[in-house]
């Protein structure tokens, strides 16, 4: 009964949280730039009207093309489950459960990569190969990342990290965690397709990566692909707040209120973080592409340096 | 207390990882500006906390140095050299960024491994600060190979001094304040004549880039 | 009355910046160095009567004892020689044109802020303010290195304040790490003093304080010109004007050295015995000589043979000072007295060759006996001493040094530096006689009109067939008060070799019971 909480508690939260957030940063970076912006919730509304639209399919994709948006959204929340918005409901957790989670991810991207070619345009082969050098570059930094915050908690699954980071006290005055953390971050930008590594509003056909992937979507399928991306961003904003933010213990409630409670400021971490997300975007511009390696290089370099200073340190 | 030294300490070596990785010269003297900023913050905790317990204000004065000369006026002077010589954009390090980067990296290592084998008062137990003060004392010396530009040695220099700078806050929570403050007249002034020799040799030869300073040899 | 000593040079740097008639100026400075001569002289009196001059103003900061009045004495000496030299040369530079009369004020007031740095050196006894002195050495002689402002001076200087500063910046490692290894021993009031360092050195740290000294031997040698730290000095020796060469090889290499002495004996103290300091020592020593014998065997460039010349004499202090035995102290303390004055002088003569000739090359110069006569026999006389020819000073003292490097029971180590020293000796003697021995007809435009109309026939054959050729290099000294110093160090050096003051020796004999601490 509980696990059936949790998972509808993970579903509804993730899912009805995941277009705020884009409509956050959109609407932050708006007003850094003077403009008035759409409203916050117009992902919502575009989700609705092309998930109300059918789609147009080229004549010479195979399957993989159909199947994928819901490969995508279903690994999306595959990932949604393992990472828990509140540590408070009796959440899935298995040991390894954080390696599970990258490579689910890893799924959906491997597929969408596959799909991008299928559809046989010259973007969609240009935006897969150039995700698949961004991921790889990308990848030993996560691992590494993934590996120091482990060893400091003593565990591979995500609900027992998040547990044990509760009883550390302020995590990112802990040169690891601090050094971690700033890894994990740039791996989101990554990850997210989000400036300087990709900028998730042009229609530049040279400097687009994730747009290109999903240029030969339409209708309901575009919906999906667009919302299991928002998805996939809102776990790991999730996994990175509540790893190195964790709040549940200072909730002094039990039960129905605590878990309430812990919600609600699970809400306004994830606005503040999105918040930062969009500071951060409006501050940089865009790398050239082949500048990438040393942004990966650095993110590798963090999480390295918090790996070391863990084993210094030895807390 | 020592909590905020230690993310501190971790942060400076970061930011000099990101020096290593920029390219322009402006942007490496901002991160160097950004550095100097975190070093003051050290300063400025240190200082602090001795102010509040043995009620001396030597290292805060010390900050305050660091902010006036470092975060302020060095960079300041660094952009007007750099406005003023004759640059053109081209590449300014023999290997690219991330190996680099990746050399860095091992002098870190090399620190963390070398740091406790000194034996004395820091024997056995490694001291996470002073491992990432001399690394930093190590990049700075790689960053000053590494680059071609008579400015990025400037900067490579400040670097290096800096470490040193926060070698001796970590170790043994400064100097003795009148060398403190001499070591300071003595690294503005030496900015300041790198500065015009730097202006002299885009004069004499045309570039900076020292890599054409080869007319004395044997 | 010793404080003196610091305000005289600081009085010039201003008086420089605002007397703008350059005979005054002259004047000024030559006779400042003189009062600074007198000072130095009183100081020195002071320390042979009462051991040490400790004055108790800026607490105590002002310490003079035997080892630092002798370099003192050194840095004053040739301080007041160079500046009566520049004189002359200045002025000869300007009737040629190479500087303008501004720059004659920004080269007194460089040079006299590099005298201050220096003296502020070796007048302190705390080693913070021992290591800002020796760094504002360098940022005071960049300028003057770099001071023709050409490619090549140009180059020279960057080279010199980007390494020295480095290595110097690795000194302020070594003093951190000493002031590290004293932090639980010393009170906060006196921390980094020298003299609470060595009463207290048995207390220090011992890992730290060891590398404390392997980064001051590292950062000081930079500045002391050792192998392989000493890629700047051939470069900046030779480009600067010859005046500040003098006092670079004369003066701030013992500076330097003396900086490291002063480790030397905490580091000794505290380890009681010498097998670690002392490999370190000699192991550079060694080195120096041996890249110095190496680059003199092969130089063309006259200036840079000089400098080559003082990497190695470095290395021989190195190595005397190395092997911490009272002789051996001793000659070391004595060698840096008489390579000091030697290389001045040489230096000078070669300032007057340079200014002659216009070249620094080797080859370039002939029949320099007839053209500069004077100048011409110093300079003889000069690169025999520096390698080690009775009757000379540095004869004696290379003979000490050596002789204590046997007694000390290292004989691989005498007979290397006898091989080593073999060598220079060769390669300077080969530069001998290309200076002296290819005599050349050359004449200079007024003598061959002269002599013209005595035997025409044959002079204009002699043309004809090349052995003559008509140049426009002139006769005679250009240099008249340089040439007074010169004679000045010829004799002082003649007679160092020959007969040692008593006064002197009881001076080194006190320094070098400061340094061993017995």
């Amino acid at each position: 009964m509980a696990i059936v909480i949790y998972i509808a508690l993970q579903l509804v939260v993730m899912i009805l949280l995941a277009p705020l957030v884009n409509g956050i940063i959109k609407k932050v970076k708006a007003l850094t730039q003077k403009r008035r912006g759409a409203p916050v919730l117009q992902m919502y509304f575009d989700l609705y009207k092309l998930l109300n639209k059918s789609s147009v399919v080229s004549q010479v994709t195979s399957w993989i093309f159909i199947a994928t948006p819901y490969i995508i959204v279903s690994s999306a929340l595959t990932a949604a489950l393992l990472v828990p918005v509140t540590t408070f409901a009796s959440p899935i957790a298995f040991p390894f459960d954080i390696i599970m989670l990258v490579y689910v991810l890893a799924l959906g991207r491997f597929f969408m990569g596959l799909a991008a070619l299928d559809a046989g345009g010259t973007f969609g082969g240009m935006g897969s190969s150039r995700e698949a050098m961004i991921s790889s570059l990308i990848e030993p930094s996560l691992l590494v990342s993934i590996f120091t915050i482990g060893l400091a908690s003593q565990s591979t699954s995500i609900n027992d990290i998040m547990l044990a980071m509760q009883s550390v006290s302020l995590p990112l005055l802990r040169p690891a965690f601090t050094l971690t953390f700033f890894a994990l971050f740039i791996i989101l930008i990554a990850e997210t397709s989000r400036i300087p590594v990709d900028d998730p509003s042009t229609h530049l056909e040279l400097t687009m990566v994730h747009e290109a992937m999903v240029l030969e979507y339409s209708g309901r399928q575009l919906a999906l692909m667009e919302l299991g991306a928002a998805i996939k961003q809102l776990v790991l904003i999730t996994l990175i707040i509540n790893v190195f933010l964790p709040h549940d213990q200072f909730i002094a409630y039990a039960g129905i209120g605590g878990l309430m409670l812990s919600l609600l400021v699970y809400l306004i971490k994830v606005i503040g973080f999105s918040v930062l997300i969009a500071v951060f975007e409006a501050s940089t511009v865009k790398f050239r592409f082949f500048s990438i390696p040393n942004l990966a290089a650095l993110s590798f370099i963090l999480a390295f340096l918090g790996f070391l200073q863990y084993f210094v340190l030895g807390r | 207390m020592e909590n905020y030294f230690d993310v501190l300490s971790a942060l400076i070596l970061f930011s000099s990882f990101v020096l290593v990785a920029n390219k322009r010269i402006i942007s490496y003297i901002r991160t160097f500006q950004l550095q100097a900023c975190l070093i003051a913050l050290t300063a400025g905790i240190m200082g602090m906390n001795s102010f509040l317990k043995e009620g001396k204000i030597d290292i805060l004065v010390v900050c305050a140095i660091i902010l006036i000369l470092k975060v302020y006026y060095i960079p300041r002077l660094l952009r007007k050299t750099y406005a003023g010589v004759e640059y053109k954009v081209e590449k300014d390090f023999f290997l690219n960024i991330p190996i680099l980067i990746f050399i860095c990296c091992f002098l870190v290592l090399f620190a963390y491994f070398s740091v406790p084998t000194i034996g004395g008062t820091m024997a056995g137990n490694v001291n996470i600060q002073v491992v990432n003060s001399f690394s930093l004392v190590l990049i700075g010396f790689f960053f000053m190979i590494s680059r071609k530009k008579a400015i990025g040695q400037i900067v490579g220099f400040l670097v290096i001094e800096n470490g040193i700078f926060i070698t001796a806050m970590f170790s043994t929570h400064g100097m003795p304040f009148i060398v403190d403050v001499g070591v300071f007249i003595d690294l503005i002034t030496a900015v300041l004549i790198m500065g015009i020799m730097v202006t002299r040799i885009n004069d004499q030869f045309e570039t900076i880039d020292i890599n054409q300073l080869k007319n004395l040899r044997g | 009355m010793g404080l003196i000593i610091w305000f005289l040079p600081l009085t010039l740097v201003f008086l420089s910046r605002v007397i703008s008639n350059r005979n005054t100026l002259h004047l000024i400075s030559a006779s400042i160095s003189g009062l600074m001569l007198l000072a130095a002289g009183f100081i020195t009196n002071a320390v042979i009567n009462n051991g040490v001059l400790n004055y108790n103003v800026f607490g105590g900061l002002f310490y003079v004892d035997s080892v630092s009045a002798i370099v003192l004495d050194i840095v004053i000496l040739i301080g007041l020689l160079a500046s009566i030299y520049s004189i002359g040369y200045l002025e000869h530079e300007l009737a040629e044109g190479k500087i303008t009369p501004k720059k004659i004020k920004l080269y007194y007031t460089f040079m006299y802020s590099f005298m201050f740095a220096m003296i502020l050196a070796l007048t302190v006894n705390n080693m913070g303010i021992l290591w800002i002195a020796i760094e504002a050495t360098t940022l005071a002689s960049t300028f003057l290195v770099g001071f023709y402002g050409d490619k090549h001076a140009v180059e020279a200087a960057w080279k010199y304040v980007i390494i020295c500063s480095v290595g110097i910046a690795i000194a302020l490692m070594g003093i951190i790490f000493l002031h590290l290894s004293s932090v639980d021993v010393i009170e906060i009031a006196s921390a980094l003093n020298w003299h609470a360092l060595l009463e207290n050195a048995r207390d220090l740290d011992t890992p730290i304080l060891r590398l404390s000294f392997i980064f001051i031997v590292i950062g000081f040698g930079t500045k002391a010109g050792l192998a392989p730290m000493h890629t700047w000095l051939p470069d900046a020796h030779s480009q600067a004007p010859s005046p500040i060469s003098a006092l670079l090889s004369g003066v701030l290499l013992n500076s330097a050295m003396y900086a490291i002495l002063r480790t030397l004996s905490i580091v000794n103290k505290n380890l009681m015995d010498n097998a670690f300091a002392g490999r370190i020592m000699v192991g550079f020593g060694l080195l120096s000589v041996l890249t110095a014998a190496i680059f003199i065997l092969t130089q063309k460039d006259y200036k840079r043979l000089l400098a080559y010349s003082s990497i190695e004499h470095m290395g021989i202090i190195a190595i005397a000072m190395g092997l911490f035995t009272p002789l051996s102290v001793f000659a070391g303390l004595f060698h840096m007295i008489n390579h000091s004055m030697t290389k001045s002088m040489l230096f000078m003569a070669s300032g007057s060759i340079l200014q002659k000739y216009g070249t620094r090359e080797i080859s370039k110069i002939k029949g320099l006996l007839t053209t500069l006569p004077l100048t011409g026999t110093v300079f003889l006389l000069g690169l025999f001493a520096i390698s080690g020819t009775p009757p000379f000073s540095v004869f004696a003292s290379e003979l000490s040094v050596l002789t204590s490097v046997f007694k000390a029971g290292s004989p691989w180590l005498g007979a290397a530096l006898i091989v080593l020293l073999a060598l220079i000796f060769a390669g300077i003697a080969v530069t001998l006689f290309k200076i002296f021995y290819q005599q050349s007809k050359d004449l200079p435009q007024k003598d061959f009109a002269a002599k013209l109309e005595h035997n025409e026939q044959k002079l204009m054959s002699e043309v004809m067939r090349g052995e003559t050729k008509i140049t426009d290099v002139m006769r005679g000294e250009t240099n008249k008060s340089g040439a007074v110093v010169l004679i000045l160090l010829l004799v002082l050096i003649t007679l160092m070799g020959l007969y040692m003051p008593v006064g002197l020796s009881d001076l080194i004999v006190n320094a070098q019971k400061i340094i061993i601490g017995s």
